[in-house]
């Protein structure tokens, strides 16, 4: 008898998503993935934390939008920030561009992360936070909530402060079509 | 990867007492041998775990545990986590006093990735930021915290689909 064929660790969606069978996704009626975003074991994405409104109002229901060719280290959380907001409290959805890499263990709670970011192990993404286009975030980086982190930046620290810029050619060394195919 | 063997100790289901209010994922994890108390209008996110195995743990009431957080008490004596403390993403938890890594009834506040050492005592209203900055709070806005909290445990009764009855015994 042939041996019990495996299955692999990743499950392949139609729009090249691979997604750790050992991740843990909740909500994923709220979840948007772009395409060709890699999911590894143990990531944790919260898409129940949905808006809530009172009822008869129209929600958008999307938790969280990740663009295309993300990564999503081992262990790392994605989770809605909340807030409250005229006495109610409510979570606020996420939105993540392309070409962002999440760190190993790294907690994001952004409200927004614009495309080429670069986040390392062990970083903490405050609530609100709101990275734009080419920054690289260095292992261990606690970034406070709500703060603005501006373009070609390199942010280090606890608080995470900009502590110096990257050159316009950042770009290239931020895409991650590469590690996408190695996987 | 080859699946990892299972322990023999998370497979006990730990004696608990939980309030009839209270909101926990079916996903929680709740394991050992002492007993486990919930207060009334506590929140258990998915996959937060709590590991009795080496003492009880006490958790007040008006707490949110995070998911993915760590509740074991070291010893017999046991771990008390105060009314009002949210205990956030990824935090470990081994102290007794509801050290969490958020705020706790003494009315702490410990900042992301900070860690309290063994044996050590944090006194009321302190805040501990940073590379281990500390800090005393003396804003007074513990009423208005509080009223920010409760609201938000009730939004996350709505969000949170409750299954008390999978830990009851």
């Amino acid at each position: 008898m042939p041996p019990k064929q495996t299955k692999g660790e990743y499950i392949e969606t139609d729009t090249g998503n691979k997604v750790s069978r050992k991740s843990v996704i909740l909500g994923s009626q709220n979840i948007i993935l772009g395409g060709k975003t890699v999911i590894q074991a143990d990531c944790t994405i919260r898409g129940d934390l949905r808006r809530t409104v009172a009822p008869g109002q129209h929600s958008g229901n999307v938790a969280i939008a990740v663009g295309r060719y993300c990564f999503l280290s081992r262990s790392s959380v994605l989770r809605p920030p909340g807030r409250t907001h005229q006495k109610t409290f409510s979570y606020y959805p996420m939105k993540i561009g392309d070409h962002v890499f999440v760190g190993e263990g790294s907690v994001v709670e952004a409200a927004l992360i614009g495309s080429y970011v670069h986040i390392a192990k062990d970083c903490v993404i405050g609530k609100f936070a709101i990275i734009k286009d080419c920054v690289r975030i260095e292992e261990g980086t606690v970034i406070a909530p709500n703060t603005v982190i501006p373009s070609f930046s390199l942010v280090s620290g606890r608080p995470g402060v900009v502590i110096d810029e990257l050159p316009e050619t950042a770009q290239e060394g931020l895409e991650l079509k590469n590690i996408y195919r190695m996987i | 990867m080859p699946p990892k063997p299972r322990t023999s100790e998370a497979v006990t289901k730990p004696p608990t007492i939980l309030a009839s209010s209270i909101v926990i994922a079916e996903t929680a994890a709740l394991t050992g041998t002492f007993p486990i108390k919930i207060g009334a209008n506590t929140v258990i996110h998915p996959r937060a775990k709590l590991t009795s195995a080496h003492g009880p743990i006490t958790i007040g009431e008006y707490c949110i545990i995070c998911e993915r957080t760590q509740i074991s008490p070291p010893d017999a004596e046991g771990l008390v986590i105060g009314d009002g403390t949210v205990v956030e993403v990824n935090a470990l938890v081994e102290g007794s006093v509801g050290a969490g890594s958020v705020v706790e009834v003494g009315n702490c506040k410990l900042g992301p990735l900070t860690k309290v050492l063994e044996g050590e005592v944090i006194e009321d209203n302190t805040v501990i930021f940073g590379s281990g900055q500390r800090r005393i709070d003396a804003s007074g806005t513990m009423d208005a915290r509080r009223r920010l909290l409760e609201r938000h445990i009730e939004s996350l009764r709505i969000l949170i689909p409750s299954n008390p009855s999978k830990f009851m015994n």
